[in-house]
């Protein structure tokens, strides 16, 4: 009935398609962490991309450098999303509350973090050598559904990022943190005001996100490689989710990750890898140009 | 129960409050009028840790609570119900409510507090599950102040609840304000106007440019020539 070329297609098609859906989820993931940060303290993260690299050098350095390559990933993640939140934290403490008590602090965060990504970037020079890194996959093996052949870790990573982002969604809806941080979010005088202590919220907040994107990077290293230059990158990359799905619109950020992600997937397989961040940005532009709200954003 | 003694306040440069005294009763409403724009509401932030710049004295229940954080009289049982409401517009109605009670000392007391506020507000129990920015005026108002109940403060500070509601509407807060009241509630109101309120107030001040420029009881108010003058214009 088909031709054998057009079955061929339709397998490669397929592929495309599973590795748009898993990139686009950890891109899901990345994006709902800076929405959230950005959404609650109104404040740009210049370094978001490293804290992605954090994460992926943590697994690294935890299961190849200290040799604790049994534990396998569940040991991974027990140790590091832990350090991500407490980095994410003492960082926010340490280095961007002291600017929200100024003028124009947003200006002056924003320089602030550019100049963290700098130093985390240099930092993983030093540390961990120019060269890249990689991580194995989380599951070995395939599925295979008649011909159509799924790598689990493609599975495992989707499952994953959309766990853990409905995860982040339940604590939102459900639990008296996740309520105060939508509080602030929404009405951080109206916060105040029932003496929700929101600096704690704020911290707590960028916390969070460092550990979504943290856990974004230990998940993607395993199919990209870990690149201490790549913080830059890959901040562009969320941001470009963030500011399409509509700054501060968590729904939009999915919808936007997984359009990101499946355009990536179909331009770097018909015209080459290099085609897919002109794309991608050449995307951003029109959107921005047409909707500059964002696709879902709420305008101002 | 509140004591206020020779207050000064800023905004920026601006110095808004000048020597300001007041005192308040435990039980009491008390009121303080004055035209707009004249520092009634620097008054009532001030008061509720809302204020950068201040100086002078505010002792509540014999302690001085000057410059402490919000937060902390939140839990000491002061509430500050804003002028413009401060909701949180894209959650419900009880979810706003549950944030009323955010506050450690309040968490005990939640469930009771809600029961009671849903007798005092049966409108807020028929719209629990509404989004507070989708209601009308006047019921946003009411979530404001229940909201403030909900931190089971004992001192409320309520910033004019009746601007821009029609006089039915304003007529039923005045009468829960009342109801509060009598449940065992020190309240202390900023309104623009006597008339409303002149039933309701155990003492009544009046704040022009920053000063208190009259004391007294509702009676000495309305018999007051120059109160007449800048109130009624008369």
């Amino acid at each position: 009935m088909f031709s054998e070329d057009t079955i061929l297609l339709f397998y490669e098609i397929t592929d495309v398609i599973i590795a748009g859906l898993s990139t686009g989820s950890v891109y899901a993931l990345m994006a709902v962490g800076m929405t959230l940060v950005y959404g609650v303290t109104k404040a740009f993260n210049f370094a978001y991309g490293d804290f992605f690299n954090m994460g992926g050098y943590l697994a690294w350095m935890i299961m190849f450098g200290l040799g604790l390559e049994f534990g396998g990933y569940p040991l991974v993640m027990i140790l590091v999303l832990p350090i991500l939140f407490i980095v994410g934290y003492a960082l926010e403490k340490l280095l961007v509350a002291p600017l929200r008590k100024r003028e124009d602090w947003e200006n002056k965060v924003m320089m602030m973090t550019l100049g963290l990504a700098l130093f985390l970037t240099s930092l993983y020079m030093v540390v961990f050598g120019v060269r890249m890194k990689s991580l194995p996959p989380i599951l070995e093996g395939t599925l295979e559904v008649g011909q159509l052949v799924f790598a689990y870790q493609d599975i495992m990573i989707f499952v994953m990022s959309i766990s853990s982002i409905l995860a982040l969604g339940w604590v939102l809806n459900n639990t008296r943190v996740g309520l105060a941080v939508r509080a602030v979010a929404q009405n951080p005088v109206g916060a105040t005001i029932v003496g929700i202590p929101k600096e704690k919220i704020f911290a707590t907040t960028f916390a969070i996100s460092t550990v979504m994107v943290g856990f974004g990077g230990i998940l993607l290293s395993q199919k990209w490689f870990i690149n201490p230059n790549s913080g830059g990158i890959i901040m562009v990359k969320a941001w470009v989710v963030t500011a399409l799905g509509g700054m501060g619109s968590i729904r939009g950020g999915l919808f936007a990750a997984f359009i990101i992600g499946m355009l990536e997937a179909f331009v770097g397989w018909f015209f080459g890898m290099s085609y897919s961040m002109i794309a991608l940005f050449g995307l951003l532009l029109a959107t921005l140009v047409f909707r500059p709200q964002g696709l879902m954003g709420k305008g101002e | 129960m509140l004591k206020i003694t020779n207050l000064n306040a800023w905004y920026g440069e601006a110095q808004v409050l000048k020597q300001v005294n007041v005192s308040v009763d435990q039980g009491d409403v008390v009121v303080m009028l004055g035209p707009n724009g004249h520092g009634k509401t620097t008054l009532l932030k001030a008061i509720c840790g809302l204020v950068e710049k201040t100086d002078g004295d505010i002792v509540y229940q014999g302690s001085s609570i000057n410059g402490l954080a919000t937060e902390k009289l939140v839990n000491m049982g002061v509430a500050y119900i804003a002028e413009n409401r401060e909701l949180f517009p894209y959650m419900t109605v009880l979810e706003n409510l549950k944030l009323g009670a955010y506050a450690k000392a309040a968490r005990p007391y939640e469930k009771e507090n809600l029961e009671k506020i849903f007798e005092l507000f049966p409108r807020l129990k028929e719209r629990r599950s509404q989004m507070a920015s989708t209601m009308s005026g006047g019921e946003a108002k009411m979530l404001a102040v229940a909201r403030g109940l909900m931190s089971n403060a004992q001192f409320l500070c309520i910033d004019e609840p009746s601007l821009g509601l029609q006089p039915s509407l304003r007529m039923e807060l005045f009468s829960t304000i009342s109801e509060i009241n009598r449940q065992g509630k020190t309240i202390f109101l900023v309104e623009q106007n006597i008339p409303h309120i002149s039933d309701l107030a155990d003492k009544i001040y009046v704040m022009e440019e920053g000063r208190i420029s009259f004391e007294g009881s509702s009676e000495d108010a309305l018999g007051n020539e120059h109160l007449k003058e800048i109130f009624l214009g008369m």
